[in-house]
């Protein structure tokens, strides 16, 4: 019987277009279909089962995904299923560590992001991936071709994929289209009927993170995947929330939750899962952190970490302490303005601009600072004519800018940085000897 | 060769180096620089501080949570000068915060479940607007916070430089 529940899924409502009624549907002839290697797929290979629980006899097949597979998921109660059945999915689906939330099936949640539960789904013959996962199981007798095509077991947690909802139909209307509704990236999980050996395996290859949720049926996402062996299953009551780590492989489409699958080994409760979520966000911080502040590679532990970067913002916040303090002592000669201060930053990578000046050291760097400066007020002389700046460099270019800063100030801004740039490719020919350095008045 | 020294102009360096020194022209107009006294000195450190500290929550606008809770330190410092309660002011400002802020839940003491809530709360309190982040928000705000603290103390070391000769 736990079989039953395996094929719970809330990919029933894809059957809306396809839907076909169908006689209450039989879990006990449904489960002979599967085999039990499926069924008691390892943790591996958590199998994300389509099937069109049907239970509904009175569904109309035009119903909308939602009401479907709302009056799906309630059927059971009602039907024939029984509520033992359900408690028997649910375990199975435990087992099987799917996950999809019944509850978001019943609650019709526009933005159920469990593998198996696009309530909103769009009908499944948009989803091409539908098609490739169709064409897998060729073992469904139900399905028509269409669905077939469609229907297809994909390993991964698309959400392109948007077969969340494999409802098997064992009769042969291909209800169970997996439609768009996986745009949530349930992973599809589809039910092999007749004795199909095909593996399931989880589709999600992430964490999965579950919200407890009185789920009633679980939809359990079969993913085909050989590589979803590393999945492990995690009891999903409620909405599965797959995070796209990084070895899930392929790309998942956005999501409103976050999925997570569980680890082997781990607890699988949501709480659990939804802490491990957290720690990973919090590591992954940690680490970018830790590039960011000199000097902590060598340091482990969050903790030691966290310290170094306490240090470390203080530091930083001590430096522009001082740093404003320098500024309020300091007696300026001249006003410092935008234009002066980039161009600052231009020179910078040759040392600072106003040593260069004073000193004709003879070094290299402050070699060529003065004669960049005598291009700029050559630059800057050949744009303007009315500069008065062109003052006697001998006192210095620091001197000379006063006049000049306050010229660039009014107009000269662009011309000032187009003369840089055009001074600065020229000027910067390498060492130039100070002695050569000529100064223009 | 040819150095593309050109800035960038809407890098968060340049925008803060326009307002800032658009600041500081403005502080050193009020007062001449000839006097030399102590207080003076430390009042317009003071003035450059907050300046240094304005021109970089403007900068990053509101993107940032620490920005929004610094803009909104300044301004209800200056609004309210005299105002000898600053817990009251925190207060408020982890109110405005809150509400901006995705994350709403400060009431609770943040146990994390990673153990090292001590050194949270420290970094708390030196990231502006900390107390109402959870770890993880924290961490990030922290990282651009860094980044932005790196820059304006190259700028500033910059101007310093540029005006001590």
């Amino acid at each position: 019987m736990e079989k039953d529940k395996a094929f719970m899924s809330e990919e029933l409502k894809n059957r809306t277009t396809t839907r076909q009624q169908q006689p209450a549907w039989n879990p006990c002839g449904f489960m002979t279909e599967m085999s039990t290697n499926e069924l008691n797929c390892g943790t591996e290979q958590v199998g994300n089962y389509f099937f069109n629980p049907n239970w509904d006899n009175s569904m109309d097949q035009s119903d909308p995904f939602e009401s479907a597979l709302s009056s799906m998921v309630s059927s059971p109660a009602a039907s024939n299923v029984g509520s033992g059945e359900n408690v028997m999915m649910r375990e199975l689906i435990g087992r099987l560590g799917n996950i999809c939330n019944s509850k978001d099936i019943i609650t019709n949640s526009t933005n159920v992001s469990c593998y198996s539960t696009p309530l909103n789904s769009p009908p499944f013959s948009t989803d091409p991936g539908f098609a490739e996962r169709a064409a897998r199981f060729s073992c469904f007798g139900g399905l028509n071709d269409p669905l077939r095509d469609s229907l297809k077991l994909s390993g991964h947690v698309n959400g392109s994929q948007t077969i969340n909802n494999s409802t098997l139909s064992r009769s042969s209307s291909p209800e169970n289209a997996e439609s768009g509704v996986s745009k949530e990236e349930s992973s599809v999980s589809e039910q092999l009927p007749g004795g199909n050996t095909k593996k399931r395996k989880s589709i999600p290859r992430g964490k999965a993170k579950e919200t407890p949720s009185p789920a009633t049926v679980d939809a359990k996402v079969a993913a085909e995947n050989n590589d979803e062996s590393n999945a492990k299953r995690s009891k999903q009551n409620g909405t599965v929330k797959a995070s796209n780590k990084e070895d899930s492989k392929p790309p998942e489409p956005p999501k409103d939750y976050i999925h997570v699958r569980a680890r082997r080994g781990q607890a699988t409760d949501s709480h659990s899962l939804a802490e491990r979520v957290r720690r990973e966000k919090i590591s992954e911080r940690m680490k970018f952190l830790q590039d960011l502040v000199p000097g902590c590679n060598k340091v482990t532990g969050k903790a030691v970490m966290l310290d170094e970067i306490i240090n470390y913002v203080q530091s930083l916040q001590r430096q522009v302490e001082f740093l404003s303090m320098k500024l309020a002592t300091v007696n300026p000669k001249m006003d410092v303005n935008m234009e002066t201060l980039l161009s600052k930053d231009m020179f910078q990578s040759r040392g600072l601009l106003p040593h260069a000046v004073y000193s004709m050291e003879p070094t290299f760097p402050f070699g060529y600072q003065p004669q960049q400066g005598l291009a700029l007020n050559n630059g800057i002389a050949n744009t303007t004519s009315q500069l008065g700046f062109q003052l006697p460099q001998v006192n210095g270019f620091i001197d000379g800018n006063p006049q000049v800063g306050s010229i660039w100030e009014d107009d000269l801004q662009s011309i000032v940085q187009m003369g840089f740039g055009q001074n600065q490719a020229q000027c910067y020919q390498g060492s130039i000897a100070p002695g050569q350095v000529k100064i223009e008045l | 060769m040819n150095n593309p020294h050109h800035l960038n102009p809407t890098s968060l360096k340049s925008r803060f180096t326009t307002r800032f020194l658009r600041a500081l022209t403005k502080i050193r107009a009020q007062k001449p620089i000839s006097s030399s006294s102590p207080t003076e000195i430390f009042r317009r450190y003071r003035r450059i501080k907050v300046a240094a500290d304005k021109s970089m929550a403007y900068s990053v606008r509101s993107r940032r949570i620490w920005s929004r809770a610094m803009l909104w330190k300044l301004r209800s410092r200056s609004y309210r000068r005299q105002d000898p309660c600053s817990g009251r002011r925190s207060g408020k400002t982890n109110q405005a915060i809150m509400k901006k802020s995705s994350n709403g839940n400060i009431t609770r003491r943040r146990e994390d479940g990673v153990g090292f809530v001590e050194e949270a709360d420290e970094l708390r309190q030196l990231v502006p607007g900390g107390e109402t982040m959870n770890l993880c928000n924290l961490l990030d705000e922290t990282a651009h916070y860094i980044k932005c603290l790196t820059t304006q103390v190259q700028v500033m070391k910059k101007i310093a430089d540029f005006y001590s000769f």
